[in-house]
């Protein structure tokens, strides 16, 4: 199985308690089911038992993480709950035990991972599907590149294999990577440019993992823009960060966020009471507005109600998954870093 | 009544249940039953670590007002069903566990920061959020409980209440018990009444502190109102190294008699500190015992406690001073002594004989303690810190460590051998002029040795517990108090 692998996780995260201020979904639906110690007790306890897999209330529990990655990020030793979760959800796949809600998600997802490239130039720039539905990430970028005038391809398309791994479909991933890899590399593209976190992560950790080779390097759009070092003409208003999941939690904390928050000289304030906490609505399980659209709802309303002018206060993001569901459920005025730094420019 | 027994009526009081609070916060799955049948108390994390089946409730219900709280009381004493408060089920004493199934109520939903009054320096708040988001929010004001425990990241402000609580600036600051102005509570019979509103007064019994340390059994704390101090503008520690655990008594003691105002002292026996703190620091440590303390507040002001501190502990005990670095790793590093893998966990066996006692008994309990366990369980390991100092004495935070390949593989044998440690050290140390504990709480684990304790005073206890519960709906079976 595969939550064999981490056994770190299981033997550690279920007699501890330190991060469970940090369970997003935890926090919203004040279940003990949906803290780190508890999902990896009762996964230990299908180590005992492992019939136990097949109880529907435990499958939907571990569908309902919002993987964050906090609680890893967090801990003194980073104790991977996060990836004993995606583990456990990997094991149910294979057991022929996911619920049909998740069967129809990945399905959608498979059908979607179709591709089209446009354009010229050495840049590739991947909208993925958050980053078309948030319509105005791609123009910012749009913006930015013209003034910067350096033209540039577009990738558009749907899953790249980052939702169907975090679902537990790691075989329908890895062959999604690699017919991704090779649409990129035929466009002949020396840097992939990506908005979208998920996208991100999936591109610099998933594919090695899945083999599939990218011959181009790959940049967070954040990191790609600000190392164009273009002046701005007007400084950007201040800002509340809030930080992706992905990027901070997942990929070493990438400082590109905030070099291009400096770079257009942004004064970061900070948001909430803290930097611990998931403030993503749940970016990190990718599809859980497929999921559970009641939760995403919940998550965006426990981060309004932390900011200091819910009406007033510029929001800024690197996840346009982030703008997208913080704009649907809240009044916050967000934005994402691409626009930003268009409107500075 | 025992619910899983008689089916329909299981239904029954389900639906009744989803009329007071919504279908959302009535959960009866398997997940949820099973989060709510193992806290932080070892035999429940060894029983399922045995594979063994946990006790469950029936229900676990998340209140979203005190009201919906005073509801769920009545109902539950229509049908004489127990009641039993959850808040972060980090309780190491089993205080939380269903082990007669019943009502879990989950006070997490009632999470609400109500209200910060700057001029009388207090915050209100419901006792369902968890401490540390408590914390922060006071502390984006500039301001802070100081009640800071180790659990602060998953108890509730209600679980400490609850059982009487510590954080690590108790010395100047105080339990919970001394943070807290007044309560709203729902009695055992589901009344909401409220305790008076200042903590000093002249009109009649304290009925604020008769409900902390109740443990649930009197009824649920749903709001409170505590102290709330300003962020101090200097905060300093400094640290020594004793040649043994009997001359860093002596200087801690004394520093306490000095009637300075340290925020924190704390001291570790040779072993912890030779096995523990070095481990944690990650660094090197003189064969001795480590002591710790610090001030807080105006910076002058701390800059000459520190300068007599340092005096006590330089010139009269010899002490060798690891400096203001020395202190600081241990305020960096206080948390992560329960981080794994530094904190015992499972396949050992472990517990913290939690006891308090006066300067002049607190050396005769630790010894005391350590004989029994060393001559009665050879394969245990004992260690000991002081971590809680008051004027007039300290708490003794000792432990007992088996390791696995000692712990009988049988978990009823395993239980066995657990409780019999418990039982010889806390009698040697109530022998010697220990109390049993000071902030972990009586739960299930030390309920047995109430009557012991208190002697002719128990049935005192007893009398209120029957005119604030009297079908015994409430935690039953906890604090030594009966079961059903």
């Amino acid at each position: 199985m595969h939550i064999e692998n981490y056994t770190d996780a299981t033997q550690n995260c279920r007699f501890c308690f330190m991060c469970r201020h940090l369970s997003g979904i935890g926090n919203v639906t004040f279940t003990e089911a949906d803290t780190p110690r508890v999902r990896a007790s009762m996964i230990y306890g299908i180590t005992l038992h492992p019939e136990k897999l097949s109880e529907p209330d435990f499958i939907d529990t571990i569908y309902r993480s919002d993987l964050s990655a906090a609680c890893r990020f967090h801990c003194v030793s980073h104790f991977d709950e996060n990836g004993l979760n995606l583990a456990a959800r990997a094991d149910i796949v294979e057991a022929g035990l996911a619920p049909e809600y998740v069967k129809v998600i990945a399905e959608e997802l498979k059908q979607s991972a179709k591709w089209s490239s446009s354009g010229q130039g050495n840049v590739l720039y991947f909208e993925d599907r958050y980053t078309s539905e948030a319509k105005t990430v791609s123009a910012a970028f749009r913006k930015i590149m013209k003034k910067a005038q350096i033209p540039y391809m577009t990738i558009q398309g749907g899953c790249i294999g980052k939702a169907l791994a975090v679902l537990g479909f790691g075989k329908d991933a890895k062959e999604v990577t690699q017919a991704f890899a090779a649409a990129v590399n035929a466009t002949g593209a020396k840097t992939l440019v990506v908005s979208n976190p998920a996208a991100y992560d999936a591109l610099t950790s998933d594919f090695p993992t899945f083999g599939a080779k990218l011959n181009a390097k790959v940049q967070h759009t954040s990191e790609y823009l600000a190392s164009l070092k273009l002046k701005v003409t007007q400084k950007a208003p201040a800002v509340y960060y809030l930080e992706s999941d992905f990027l901070k939690n997942y990929d070493g904390n990438l400082p590109g966020p905030r070099a291009l928050l400096k770079a257009m000289g942004a004064k970061v304030l900070p948001f909430g009471t803290n930097n611990e906490e998931s403030y993503t609505c749940a970016e990190g399980a990718v599809v859980l507005p497929k999921i559970d659209a009641t939760l995403v709802e919940k998550l965006a309303h426990y981060v309004a109600a932390r900011a200091d002018h819910p009406d007033e206060d510029v929001i800024a993001v690197a996840s346009p998954y982030t703008k997208i569901q913080l704009e649907k459920y809240t009044k916050l005025q967000v934005k994402t870093l691409e626009e930003l730094f268009a409107a500075a420019l | 009544m025992l619910v899983s027994k008689t089916s329909y009526m299981y239904e029954m009081i389900r639906t009744e249940l989803t009329d007071i609070l919504g279908a959302e916060f009535v959960r009866t799955g398997e997940a949820d039953k099973f989060g709510h049948s193992v806290d932080y108390y070892w035999v429940p994390e060894m029983w399922h670590d045995r594979g063994m089946e946990t006790p469950k409730p029936d229900f676990i219900v998340h209140p979203g007002s005190t009201e919906e709280v005073a509801k769920v009381v009545k109902l539950a004493n229509h049908y004489k069903i127990p009641v039993v408060p959850w808040g972060g089920g980090s309780g190491s004493q089993g205080g939380a566990l269903p082990i007669y199934g019943g009502i879990i109520v989950d006070m997490k939903r009632m999470n609400h920061f109500i209200k910060l009054d700057k001029e009388s320096l207090t915050v209100t708040c419901q006792t369902g959020i968890i401490a540390r988001h408590l914390e922060w929010q006071c502390n984006k004001e500039g301001y802070s409980t100081m009640h800071l425990p180790a659990s602060i990241a998953c108890a509730t402000i209600g679980g400490f209440l609850a059982h009487r609580g510590t954080g690590v600036l108790s010395t100047k600051y105080g339990k919970i018990e001394d943070m807290v102005m007044s309560l709203e509570v729902v009695t055992g019979t589901g009344e909401i009444i409220r305790t008076l509103p200042v903590p000093r007064h002249a009109s009649g019994p304290d009925l604020t502190m008769l409900f902390l340390g109740s443990e649930g059994t009197f009824g649920i704390i749903t709001e409170v109102t505590l102290k709330l101090q300003p962020q101090p503008e200097s905060r300093q520690f400094r640290a020594y190294i004793f040649k043994d655990f009997h001359t860093a008594m002596s200087a801690g003691a004394e520093l306490m008699r000095s009637r300075l105002q340290p925020c924190a002292v704390r001291l570790y026996d040779e072993e912890e500190t030779i096995h523990h703190v070095r481990k944690v620091f990650g660094m090197e440590l003189d064969q001795g015992a480590y002591l710790v303390f610090g001030f807080d507040g105006r910076t002058e002001i701390v800059d000459l406690q520190m300068k007599y501190a340092r005096e006590i502990m330089e010139k009269k005990y010899k002490g060798k001073d690891l400096g203001s670095k020395g202190g600081e790793l241990w305020w960096e590093n206080k948390y992560k002594f329960f981080y794994p893998p530094f904190m015992f966990h499972i396949p050992q066996a472990f517990g913290t004989l939690d006891t308090v006692a006066t300067f002049s008994n607190i050396e005769n309990v630790y010894w005391a303690m350590k004989k029994v366990v060393n001559e009665n369980f050879p394969a245990a390991r004992f260690i000991g810190h002081f971590s809680h100092w008051y004027e007039w004495g300290c708490m003794l935070y000792a432990r007992f460590i088996f390791e696995e390949k000692d712990v009988p593989k049988d978990p009823r044998e395993a239980v066995a051998l657990y409780n019999r440690v418990w039982d010889m050290a806390i009698r040697a140390a109530i022998a010697n002029g220990g109390v049993i504990n000071e902030h972990h709480g009586v739960g299930l684990k030390l309920g047995h040795f109430m009557k012991e304790l208190y002697g002719p005073a128990m049935p005192v206890l007893e009398g209120i517990k029957q005119q604030l519960d009297p079908n015994n709906i409430m935690n039953p079976g906890k604090l030594g108090f009966k079961g059903l």
